[in-house]
Parts: structure tokens; C-alpha cells; sequence
């Protein structure tokens, strides 16, 4: 095959070439700089990026009497998917109810995909590929160190990245009609799903956190630290809690503009068992005051 | 999957072709499992091919999976009816994350008006709308749903000067896709 041969000398005939080269020149140094998955880093790890940001610095401040570390991920568009399902492999180490939950959720899920008409062929690839982490992990065929390993690995870390982004096409399709209010211009869900959700390194937004956690039943809190004027970073919970937060969400994540990274509460690293819910939890109406 | 004789034949030799050619480096987004999961794909069209598709001799007979060659039957109804074509699958090593390039070969050429003469196809999910639950056996329902809806037989407006100035890669060229009815 010759066809990566370099753009011919009239290139100026071809800006196109330059362009996605240049497109692939970054994907590359991402991947060469950022593993797809990082090690546990202390919260307070934020602070060397933002030092000159006296608006960020006050939010991580506040974080951290709530935050104990950080785990970052690449920043290629998968970032969402690829934290959540990493972060509830990890928790599926040592949570046997959720195994269970899962195991029985996940082939309901599988049929209503097909009943969508989603490629069975392809979809069974990755629903089984899926499955049998759920079940190395579920039963301890798998430690923390290889779940590590297996998510720094593309082609399987992007295999589990992708069944979680056909569960939220699945999610968005199967509620086309309550979806539809949140679709830009004459867009419709199935395109949105086409264009925004299945294919890979498309970034994920509110919607796609919303339709994900409703067809897992992974219940989810997202700490945005961004430029809002508040001195406390706003958090979201998913399924939305109103002022309750009565129950403490699974999984936490960190925002920042254009990226997701996984974050564990105080005292509920992986290493904790499943007393994630001993954790220091704020209440919604405090953090948001 | 083995099962039936003709096919563990061909098996064997499409597996054959992994360990015999040379391989490059190995990038850090690449897929080390594509080779496996193509197998899979052409071993579900050929045990149950879709109308008017089938592998090409050559293909089963050659033992490079980086390249593979389709016939696609003009479908029945259509403007195409009764024609010949051939399709032409280039993988990387980031398939199925990344789509295949596809493009007609061979003498005919559907005169299209999103296909240019060259063999380039207009749709966009041969790029930027490819998803990994996407397979061979899909984009050759999609292309063939393409020449169906077809009305009219003329080619792009502007495939002369693109044929002349394009990347023989239609992967290297960032498409407009303005004209999704035909």
C-alpha cells in the first residue's frame, strides 16, 4: 500500500492534504503525551496548571477538603466514555451488587439495540467484548494493575468506549420523541446519534451524560470547574436529584472546558471497598450556593 | 464459525496472510486486533451474502487483508440494473475506529452525482460520520441505497477539476456533504 505517500509538490492545488496531516500530526502527539487512561495523581496536581488563575485556583481550593485525586484521561474526544467506564470497571472490583445489576441490565440493553436495527453483526462484537470485562472484573479474573492495563490498550480501551456509545444512541433513539426538544435546528435524533454519538472522538455534551446514565443506571456527578464567577465549582448530578442527593453518585468526574477526567471523593479511592457511600458528600444546595 | 469446509479454507488463508507480510511499527492509537475483527466481516458475507454483493475472487484468493475487493450487482429497479461494479476496501491498522477507504474500480464507474469518475465517493460515512458498529457488508448497503435513490445518471459538477487536483486517497480530501437527497 502507498497510498500515506507525502502530498504531490502541487500542493498548493490541495490545501485538504496539509489539513487533515496536520489533524493526524496532532491526534499523534496527543497519544505520544497523554496515556488513555493515567495514574491517581493528587487533586491538588490542578494547581500547577491553573497558578495564574486566581478564579480556578479558589475552585480547586474548595475541592480539595472534598477531593482526594485525580485521574486523567486522554483528551481525544472519548474522554467521557473512556472515564466512566473505567472508573466502574474499578468500582466493579469490589461491588458484587453492581456486577449483578449490570449483568442483568446489560442483555435487555443488547435487545433493544437490535430492535433499533443496529448492525447485529458489529453490535455483538462489542457487546460481547463488553460483557466478558464485566464478568473478568464482576469476578475477579481481573485485578486493578491489568483493568489499568487493558484500558491503556487501544484497540481494547476503544472497544469499550464504543458499546458505551452505541448504549447512548440506543438511550437517544429509543426516546427519540422526549430527545427531539434538545436537537439544534431540523437535526433529528437519529442523525444526532449518526453524526454525534456513534462515531468515535466526537465530544460529549450534557445530553449524551444524561441519555448514558439513564440506560446503565450508573448514577453520576459532574464537578465543572470553569470560569462561572461562583468561588465553589457548580456540580451536576445524573439522574438529576433536585436539592435531595439523597443517595452519593457512583461515579464523579471532573470538567473542565472540553474534557473529562475521573475524580475520587475523600476517603473513596478504589482501594476503599464499597463503602463509597461513607464518603465526604456536600450536598447540592451547599455547593451550589 | 469453521464449520463449513470451503470456508475454513479460505479461513486458513486469510489467516495465513497475517504472520506472512511484514508489519510496520506499531503507533500508539493503532487497533492490534483489526486483521481479526475483518475476518469476522468477511466470513459473515460470504456465509450469508446481501443482494448483489459478493467478495472477489482475487480476494479470497489473496492473502492481504489490508485490501479487498467487492462486486456490487447494480440493484434491481434502479438506474444500474443489471451493471457490474467493483469496490475497492483499504484498512488501516485503526479499523474499525476508523473507516476503511472505499472506492469504485475497475472499467465501469457508476456515472453518479456523487461519485466521480475516478473511482470517489461523496458519502459521509466513508469519514467523518464512520462509526465502529459499521462493517463492509454496511457501506456496501449505503452505496448501493445511494444508487438507488438516483434519478438522474450525470457526474458531480465538478469532477473534472477534482479528478485532476485530488489526493488518489479519498480520505486525504475534506468533504462537503451539501447534498444529502440524491
Amino acid at each position: 500500500m502507498s497510498s500515506e505517500s507525502p502530498p504531490p509538490a502541487a500542493s498548493g492545488d490541495n490545501q485538504d492534504e496539509l489539513i487533515l496531516a496536520q489533524k493526524e500530526a496532532i491526534a499523534q502527539d496527543i497519544a505520544s503525551n497523554a496515556s488513555l487512561v493515567g495514574n491517581l495523581e493528587p487533586v491538588y496536581s490542578l494547581e500547577r496548571e491553573f497558578s495564574h488563575d486566581a478564579v480556578f485556583m479558589t475552585k480547586i481550593g474548595n475541592l480539595k477538603g472534598r477531593y482526594a485525586e485525580l485521574r486523567r484521561t486522554r483528551p481525544d474526544g472519548n474522554c467521557f466514555f473512556r472515564a466512566v467506564a473505567y472508573r466502574y470497571f474499578e468500582l466493579l472490583l469490589h461491588r458484587p451488587d453492581e456486577y449483578e445489576r449490570i449483568k442483568a441490565l446489560l442483555p435487555r440493553a443488547k435487545a433493544q439495540m437490535i430492535e433499533l436495527g443496529m448492525p447485529t453483526f458489529t453490535l455483538e462484537d462489542f457487546y460481547d467484548n463488553f460483557m466478558d470485562h464485566v464478568d473478568r472484573v464482576g469476578q475477579a479474573h481481573m485485578d486493578a494493575q491489568q483493568l489499568f492495563e487493558t484500558f491503556n490498550e487501544p484497540g481494547q480501551s476503544d472497544y469499550l468506549v464504543v458499546f458505551l456509545r452505541l448504549l447512548t444512541s440506543m438511550q437517544l433513539q429509543r426516546n427519540a420523541e422526549f430527545y427531539q426538544n434538545f436537537m439544534e435546528g431540523d437535526k433529528t435524533v437519529a442523525e444526532f446519534c449518526a453524526t454525534e454519538v456513534e462515531p468515535m472522538y466526537n465530544e460529549s455534551d450534557h445530553i449524551h451524560i444524561t441519555a448514558l446514565t439513564e440506560a446503565t443506571g450508573i448514577s453520576l456527578r459532574v464537578i465543572y470547574l470553569d470560569r462561572g464567577s461562583q468561588t465553589e465549582a457548580s456540580l451536576h448530578d445524573f439522574p438529576d436529584q433536585g436539592e435531595s442527593a439523597a443517595t452519593t453518585p457512583l461515579v464523579h468526574l471532573l470538567y473542565r472546558p472540553g474534557h473529562y477526567d475521573v475524580i475520587y471523593p475523600v476517603k473513596s479511592t478504589s482501594e476503599s471497598g464499597p463503602a463509597t457511600s461513607n464518603a465526604t458528600v456536600t450536598t447540592t444546595a451547599e455547593l451550589s450556593s | 464459525m469453521n464449520d463449513h469446509p470451503r470456508l475454513t479454507a479460505v479461513f486458513a488463508r486469510l489467516s495465513f496472510g497475517r504472520t506472512s507480510g511484514k508489519k510496520p511499527a506499531r503507533k500508539a492509537t493503532d487497533n492490534p486486533k483489526w486483521e481479526k475483527r475483518l475476518q469476522k466481516e468477511l466470513m459473515a458475507i460470504m456465509k450469508d451474502p446481501p443482494d448483489g454483493i459478493t467478495v472477489s475472487q482475487d480476494t479470497l484468493e489473496g492473502s492481504d487483508l489490508s485490501q479487498i475487493c467487492v462486486n456490487m450487482t447494480g440493484p434491481s429497479g434502479t438506474l444500474y440494473e443489471g451493471e457490474a461494479f467493483m469496490l475497492r476496501f483499504k484498512f488501516g491498522p485503526k479499523y474499525p475506529f476508523d473507516s476503511p477507504e472505499v472506492v469504485f474500480t475497475g472499467e465501469n464507474i457508476p456515472v453518479h452525482p456523487h461519485i466521480y469518475s475516478n473511482g470517489h465517493i461523496c458519502l459521509s460515512i466513508l469519514t467523518e460520520d464512520w462509526s465502529p458498529a459499521m462493517s463492509v457488508q454496511s457501506v456496501c448497503l449505503s452505496i448501493a441505497s445511494m444508487l438507488s435513490s438516483c434519478k438522474e445518471k450525470k457526474r458531480p459538477p465538478d469532477n473534472s477539476f477534482y479528478v485532476k487536483t485530488c489526493h488518489k486517497n479519498p480520505k486525504k480530501t475534506r468533504w462537503w456533504y451539501h447534498d444529502e437527497d440524491v
